[in-house]
């Protein structure tokens, strides 16, 4: 029993070393784009960002979207559906489950 | 490596802002609707038939009143 017990204590940390081994390097690629492509906004550059929204909405008023290609209009839906699926994660963070609310 | 993009700030104010309003969306819905379902399975609970009835019928009460008239 004893002989069992501190195989399976090895074999568990040996397990848990590979999977430390395994993910360091990749979650230091992740925290090098995280740096630059995920920081959210701080309250300085917010204007900025109100200044797009300004010409995007002028541009829809304009009708000057009529003038994108096909392909950067695939990309501007790329991108909008993403931040639609940032709700969903938000969602499912606040309702604590992932499929349907767990009453 | 290819090197980071630097992501337009609508998108990451967009992005954020519309996580933390749906956390807020999803806890408050949550709450909405723990206990109307908590009110729909007492409904349900109260429509099955009771079985006090069928228990009385069964019980040694009704054959002694039963014996008593014979």
């Amino acid at each position: 029993m004893a002989q069992f017990v501190r195989n399976l204590t090895e074999k568990a940390l040996a397990l848990v070393n590979t999977a430390v081994a395994y993910s360091k390097p990749r979650l230091a690629t992740f925290w090098y784009y995280a740096k630059v492509e995920l920081v959210p906004p701080t309250p300085a550059e917010i204007p900025t960002a109100i200044q797009s929204l300004k010409k995007i909405i002028n541009g829809a008023k304009t009708s000057s979207f009529k003038q994108l290609t096909v392909k950067e209009a695939l990309l501007n839906g790329l991108v909008a559906t993403e931040v639609w699926m940032w709700f969903y994660i938000g969602e499912i963070i606040g309702k604590h489950g992932i499929i349907g609310y767990d009453v | 490596m290819v090197s980071p993009v630097q992501v337009s700030l609508l998108i990451k104010l967009a992005s954020y802002s519309a996580l933390f309003l749906s956390m807020a969306y999803g806890a408050r819905r949550y709450n909405y609707l723990k206990p109307w379902a908590e009110e729909e399975r007492r409904i349900a609970n109260w429509k099955k038939p009771k079985r006090i009835a069928s228990s009385f019928w069964n019980s040694k009460v009704l054959d002694s009143l039963l014996q008593t008239s014979s």
